[in-house]
């Protein structure tokens, strides 16, 4: 039986101011680049800082389109690819990721191999490297194989680092499932791939929204590998957004803003979409069964 | 015609012999049970029958052919499991219906045979909840349901009522005979509690390290155990032993007692075990039971009906049982004095501890 939240009055004074001083640390710069987002250039960069100001939408309109600098006509940007590139990429890879992970995961936990804690930590260890260790021999592979700048590179390096957290996060779950549950499936006449789908996955769903929460969370927002393996047609948010700074007209601190507010919303929905099962998802084997 | 028969079981998980030669008869429409403390394999041998576990050697022979190695979807057995192992993401509903619908039978004949089977259970008012929002006998009469639902040959049973409260567990001892008289089928029943076995099971198989030691009718194993691990394990409080020698060729004496008592089989300076049941010592004044002695009271257990004393008789610790009125009028400290019925004595082999025979009056 899952515990209930006490009320604010129940938790008390002292906690509650705790818990809005992290809150207001934890949320303030997010609170603030939205802000910014909907600033003039003029009010982003006033000293001292307005809170009150009249909001505008231009700095959204210039994420699409912009003045071209050379002929004042306005010109559709390229940003509107890169926000598909980077919804396409990371969805694609965080779910195929979760796909071979939940395969992966069944059988280390169901089906355990002689040395079987050998390969998970062997699967875990790929992702104990720094990025950086490893982003020059890809570089080269990515160079000789032709991947560097395409799309399906990218979502195979992508898929490549997220299958270890799949693996060992859903198969946590797996483990934490009553084994019994299977047997009597079997015994009513379920085969091992309705035992699987129909008995296992559903029992998982909170723990697999988790997983991708959490993969698309990480993928979302990496940077290097993107920077370096991206081209002009597959380039993330992430690197458009670096691009952005500096230039000959000084960092646009407004446009950035919009950017990333922008860059918010899907993960935001996302998280929003799944919080129920989120909540479930990592809360999963912490409360008496 | 036994329904069901296994041979030599044997099941090793790695370096762990969980079955070491099991073997069995169950008739058709008997009911079964395998009496064993945990880990004595009475679980493996259950999953071992079902297909659940694959043997390492033997083999399993039901309704007239070899099924050892036949698929665990296609035995015609059903399995009720210690956790109850209900679907949690399915409603009541679906968790009864989906051996049925597995099988293909027509939908309406699974409505049907749902809602007579969560009427038999009592079960309907829970049909379109979860598993979770049941209480435990509910949840229990769920799993019993999707068990019998689809009318197996063999019912399994594997600790059923182990994750229940007293006075559940009383109530489905009831419920469980009542159906096994209604439905007919052969019941197979594992269970570590000997009043379960004894109160339901029309024969009981004894499990001792993965080995059945003793078969019989509960009646047999209580009067006339083959040895003492199974006298030990049949009956409640557990039967007394006192350690002694024959004192000559069938007697010993016991240092409490005058006059020496008739032990068949016991050879002169052979060192043997006597069991004597707590319900089998009685008060001396209450006449009948020729053997008295003299013992003090060192402990007293009241059970609400009855009280469980414990006496000793110079160094001979011993468990009885009195009514509680009776055992009112004593208290820890008093002299008691007690007598038994000297063929009420089981007499065992100190060293194999097999039986040598009961106990008779010089």
């Amino acid at each position: 039986m899952a515990r209930k939240y006490r009320e604010i009055g129940k938790a008390g004074w002292g906690y509650t101011a705790i818990t809005s001083v992290v809150g207001f640390i934890y949320f303030f710069p997010v609170f603030w680049i939205i802000l910014t987002a909907f600033k003039t250039r003029t009010d982003a960069l006033a000293v001292p800082p307005k809170l009150f100001f009249t909001p505008t939408l231009e700095n959204f309109q210039s994420v699409f389109f912009r003045a071209s600098i050379t002929t004042g006509t306005s010109q559709a940007t390229d940003m509107g690819l890169y926000f598909f590139n980077s919804i396409f990429i990371a969805f694609t890879s965080v779910g195929l990721a979760l796909i071979v992970g939940t395969l992966a995961a069944y059988a280390f936990s169901r089906y355990p191999l002689k040395g079987n804690d050998t390969y998970l930590f062997i699967i875990l260890t790929t992702r104990m490297m720094p990025p950086i260790v490893v982003i020059i021999p890809i570089f080269l592979m990515f160079r000789l194989s032709g991947l560097a700048g395409s799309y399906w590179g990218i979502i195979l390096l992508y898929t490549a680092f997220n299958i270890p957290f799949s693996v060992w996060l859903v198969k946590s779950f797996f483990d934490e499932l009553n084994p019994e549950i299977e047997d009597a499936a079997r015994m009513d006449g379920a085969t091992e791939r309705r035992v699987f789908f129909n008995f296992c996955i559903p029992q998982i769903l909170a723990g697999l929204s988790a997983t991708f929460v959490f993969g698309l969370i990480l993928t979302w927002n990496e940077f290097l590998f993107a920077l370096l393996l991206t081209g002009v047609e597959t380039r993330t948010v992430p690197v458009a957004m670096a691009r952005t700074l500096g230039g000959e007209v000084g960092v646009d601190y407004g446009l950035l803003a919009a950017i990333v507010t922008l860059f918010l919303i899907p993960i935001f929905f996302v998280t929003f979409l799944l919080q129920n099962q989120l909540l479930r998802g990592v809360t999963f084997g912490t409360v008496k069964k | 015609m036994s329904d069901l028969r296994v041979e030599n079981l044997q099941l090793n998980f790695g370096a762990v012999q969980a079955l070491d030669g099991i073997s069995f008869d169950v008739a058709e429409g008997e009911f079964f049970c395998l009496l064993g403390p945990s880990a004595s394999g009475k679980t493996s041998t259950l999953r071992a029958i079902s297909g659940l576990e694959s043997l390492t050697a033997g083999s399993v022979h039901f309704a007239g052919g070899d099924v050892t190695e036949a698929p665990v979807q296609g035995r015609g057995m059903s399995m009720i499991f210690q956790t109850f192992a209900l679907y949690p993401h399915l409603s009541v509903e679906a968790n009864l219906a989906h051996p049925l619908r597995r099988d293909g039978v027509a939908s309406s004949e699974v409505k049907k045979r749902v809602g007579e089977v969560a009427e038999l259970l009592r079960v309907t008012h829970t049909l379109k909840r979860k598993p979770g929002t049941l209480s435990g006998g509910e949840q229990q009469r769920v799993a019993i349901g999707r068990a019998i639902v689809r009318r197996p040959k063999l019912l399994l049973l594997d600790e059923p009522l182990t994750n229940l409260d007293a006075k559940l567990r009383h109530d489905m001892r009831a419920e469980f005979k009542r159906l096994h008289r209604e439905l007919g089928m052969t019941m197979l029943y594992a269970t570590p509690d000997q009043l379960e076995a004894l109160t339901m099971g029309e024969r009981v198989g004894v499990i001792r390290d993965g080995k059945v030691v003793a078969i019989g009718p509960p009646r047999d194993l209580y009067q006339a155990p083959s040895d003492t691990y199974v006298a030990q394990m049949v009956g409640s409080p557990p039967i007394n032993f006192l350690q002694t020698k024959a004192s000559s060729d069938n007697q010993v004496t016991l240092p409490f007692l005058d006059q020496p008592l008739i032990a068949p089989g016991a050879k002169s300076g052979q060192p043997v075990t006597l069991g004597l049941r707590p319900h089998d010592i009685a008060l001396a004044s209450s006449g009948g039971a020729p053997l008295r002695f003299n013992a003090k009271i060192h402990l007293t257990e009241p059970l609400g009906d009855v009280t469980v004393i414990d006496v000793a008789a110079q160094e001979a610790q011993m468990k009885m049982v009195l009514r509680e009125e009776v055992a009112a009028k004593y208290s820890v400290g008093d002299a008691i004095e007690i007598a038994f019925d000297p063929t009420d004595i089981h007499i065992f082999d100190q060293a194999s501890g097999a039986r040598l025979g009961a106990g008779a009056q010089s």
